[in-house]
């Protein structure tokens, strides 16, 4: 073991249910965000920027457009020699074939992963998050407190704190108890979902929890806990920065439109802390003569004719001349064709506006979910 | 094309640039808000189906190395072929050293001599088009000819192309002779600098060349010994840019403000690969008055540009005024500045209250990482 190596393992698996139409064919994860990139690129993209080469992605739900995403990592500075990213998909062995059952039972069936690394600390991530994090600030913490656990906690509006895992601290931000969204909350200290253990630990705990038959094999409901109460030192590492868990459409929606505040708090345009993604190779946008632009992302690709404000366009997308696009998030490829009319809508990828249409309103507060097929109120 | 390899020779004119190719060699003039002159003859040669490419850097090597680093961006990055650089060298052993390419040519006859493909094509990086090789290769190959020379007709009624290479055909259609074009004919046939070449018939014009000391200039090598060979001719019709002075360097970045050009250029017979910078998309502020202008990822924009090239990470502040102007990377634009005819190279920074004023036949230029502000004036 080399003494303070820490590997990540990426859950990239889950589906989002509530994100409905958006994760049709794809996984979470590989939900596009914020002009040009997918979710994983800011749990990934951190990895690089912290000094973590050793990156383990475990896939599950719809994984092909992941897989090519990922590809061996190249994107991320990942394509290594000694180390790199590594997707770990289900298998089947002599006892059959299995699903990942929980958060916990995907790290399980990769024991064997992690122990050829042979790493003293394991960091465990979700692909579900929008933040930028440098986790070796984070390591520095977990060796100084000398903790068995560290849970990175982030402060959470009182009025929320029944949507998250609430997670209880004493004066030395040691753990006392976790609460799984509570009515009244005794803090508002969330948990990110974000954890370092040290592998010979978990290692214990996760064969233990595998035993357990009445386990639902989750770090948040079943190991973590199980840990605090045989003792084990449990501490919160505060995150201060922009972070989102982008559950449902209006929350996706939402956070998009957080990037064209100007007070807005995740930096893309820091070149100390990029956050990298597959490159497509586009020419830059093109904005024509009679086109209006207003506080926008516009991406590579695009073809502007028309009137585009407080928006997020993705890559290659046309707006002719009349169209007007307020408010909304344009995934790639989509065409709005001419006086065609949207506010307050997320389209989605190669949709196409016909002509003279008008979706949305300006003084409505509703969001729209465009597919191909249908709209989606929400 | 496995069987075709791409020479690409970099030592081009470079005096028609002032300070833009100081530090450059006209290839790497960044050019269309995201690219380089030679993205566009690399990623030709690459969508062709071309996987070994060499190419001879020149003087200015630390621009071509830099971004051409492993080939990578153009999947050049393999075991096998792949991409090849050849630097200049110094050789004291030899008692004169002769003006020109032709002697590095045969300082690396090996690279040629033993690869596996058995033709070549040789090209330069300045006249910039999406073409198809693959067809000009194959209509090479058919032909049975030595040597294939590609040609654009062109009408040139501005002198856009003075000193370039035209060919000749007869009534025919059958290859003629070459000359360069002094401005005398308003329609001729442009040489577009490629040359397809079988390799027996490469070497026999390199060593001839040098044995006899009649050459310094591969190209003048092969011109001087062209009657003897069979020659055909190949007709690209597309869109083509000859970036041989400022003049026309500034003309062919506003081209691409014509859409149709624009996608001609862009994505025609295959994308244009370049370094990968990841910049996040460009972001417009509350005061963006953008029109006709092609914008780059990691732009931050807060004032007005009509007629303009912004390239990967330029910050242009609220109240600055940017017309017909190319604006490279990372440079900034204070506010209140008005800029108008005017190229700014890299990370140029044009302080608070400036006005820049350029001409169309003669656009101001400022170099490489300038600081214009009152006190500096």
């Amino acid at each position: 073991m080399k003494e303070g190596k820490m590997i990540a393992m990426l859950l990239a698996g889950g589906q989002g249910s509530r994100l409905k139409l958006l994760t049709k064919d794809i996984a979470k994860p590989a939900v596009p965000f914020g002009g040009k990139y997918r979710i994983i690129d800011f749990p990934l993209s951190n990895c690089s920027n912290s000094g973590i080469f050793d990156v383990g992605i475990l896939t599950q739900y719809k994984p092909y457009r992941l897989n090519s995403h990922i590809g061996i990592g190249g994107s991320w500075d990942l394509d290594r020699r000694i180390g790199g990213v590594r997707v770990l998909p289900p298998y089947t062995s002599e006892k059959g074939g299995r699903w990942y059952k929980g958060t916990a039972n995907a790290i399980f069936e990769n024991i064997s992963y992690i122990d050829e690394l042979d790493p003293e600390y394991v960091l465990i991530l979700s692909g579900d998050h929008i933040y930028k994090m440098d986790y070796s600030k984070m390591l520095d913490f977990h060796e100084a407190k000398k903790a068995e656990v560290t849970i990175s906690v982030i402060e959470v509006p009182w009025e929320e704190t029944s949507r998250f895992g609430i997670i209880n601290v004493d004066d030395t931000d040691t753990i006392v108890a976790f609460e799984e969204k509570p009515k009244n909350a005794k803090s508002n200290l969330a948990s990110m979902g974000i954890y370092i253990f040290n592998w010979k630990t978990l290692r214990k705990y996760l064969v233990a929890d595998e035993k357990d038959q009445n386990s639902s094999n989750d770090f948040g409901k079943d190991v973590i806990p199980k840990l605090n109460d045989d003792g084990k030192k449990l501490v919160a590492y505060r995150f201060d920065g922009y972070w989102k868990d982008v559950g449902t459409i209006r929350s996706y929606w939402e956070a998009n439109m957080d990037l064209l505040s100007q007070d807005n708090t995740l930096n893309l345009y820091d070149r100390k802390w990029k956050i990298y993604t597959r490159n497509r190779h586009l020419p830059p946008h093109f904005v024509a003569c009679n086109a209006s632009v207003r506080n926008s992302l516009i991406n590579e690709g695009c073809f502007i004719e028309g009137d585009v404000c407080h928006s997020v366009l993705f890559s290659e997308i046309t707006i002719k001349p009349g169209a007007k696009i307020h408010n909304c998030v344009v995934l790639p490829g989509a065409v709005i064709e001419e006086d065609a009319v949207v506010y307050n809508a997320v389209i989605m990828e190669n949709v196409v506006i016909k002509a003279g249409s008008s979706i949305g309103d300006a003084e409505d507060d509703n969001v729209y979910l465009i597919s191909k097929s249908k709209i989606i109120e929400s | 094309m496995n069987n075709c390899l791409g020479i690409i020779n970099l030592s081009e004119i470079d005096t028609n640039f002032g300070v833009l190719c100081q530090s450059r060699p006209t290839s790497m003039l960044p050019f269309g808000g995201r690219y380089r002159i030679i993205d566009f003859m690399l990623s030709n040669m690459v969508n062709s189906g071309i996987s070994g490419i060499g190419v001879f850097t020149g003087n200015k090597v630390r621009s071509v190395m830099d971004h051409l680093g492993s080939g990578k961006p153009w999947d050049l990055d393999r075991k096998l072929n792949g991409l090849f650089l050849f630097t200049p060298t110094y050789d004291y052993t030899s008692t004169y050293k002769r003006m020109g390419d032709l002697d590095l040519f045969y300082q690396n006859s090996n690279f040629i001599k033993f690869a596996k493909q058995e033709h070549l094509l040789l090209s330069k990086s300045y006249m910039l088009a999406n073409i198809d090789l693959n067809d000009a290769y194959w209509d090479f190959v058919n032909s049975g000819a030595d040597i294939s020379l590609v040609y654009k007709r062109v009408t040139d009624d501005s002198f856009r192309y003075i000193g370039c290479d035209k060919i000749y055909l007869n009534d025919n259609g059958t290859f003629k002779s070459v000359g360069t074009n002094l401005g005398k004919e308003d329609t001729f046939n442009l040489s577009l600098e490629m040359y397809f070449m079988k390799k027996e018939v490469y070497f026999d014009i390199l060593f001839e060349a040098i044995e006899q000391g009649s050459a310094n200039f591969l190209k003048q090598a092969v011109f001087n010994l062209l009657h003897r060979y069979k020659v055909h001719t190949y007709q690209f019709d597309g869109y083509v840019a000859c970036i041989n002075n400022v003049r026309n360097y500034f003309d062919a970045n506003f081209d691409i403000l014509n859409p149709e050009i624009a996608t001609e250029l862009f994505f025609k017979n295959g994308q244009i690969f370049t370094k990968v910078k990841d910049e996040p998309s460009a972001y417009y502020k509350d005061n963006a008055h953008v029109k006709n202008a092609f914008v780059a990822n990691g732009c931050q924009i807060d004032g007005t540009v009509e007629n303009a090239i912004l390239f990967r990470g330029v910050r242009v502040e609220k109240g600055a005024e940017i017309k017909n102007a190319i604006v490279m990377q990372k440079s900034v634009i204070r506010r209140g500045v008005t800029l108008n005819h005017v190229i700014l190279d890299k990370r140029t920074r044009v302080e608070e209250g400036i006005s820049l004023m350029g001409d169309h036949a003669s656009p101001f230029v400022a170099g490489k990482q300038s600081v214009i502000s009152k006190e500096a004036l």
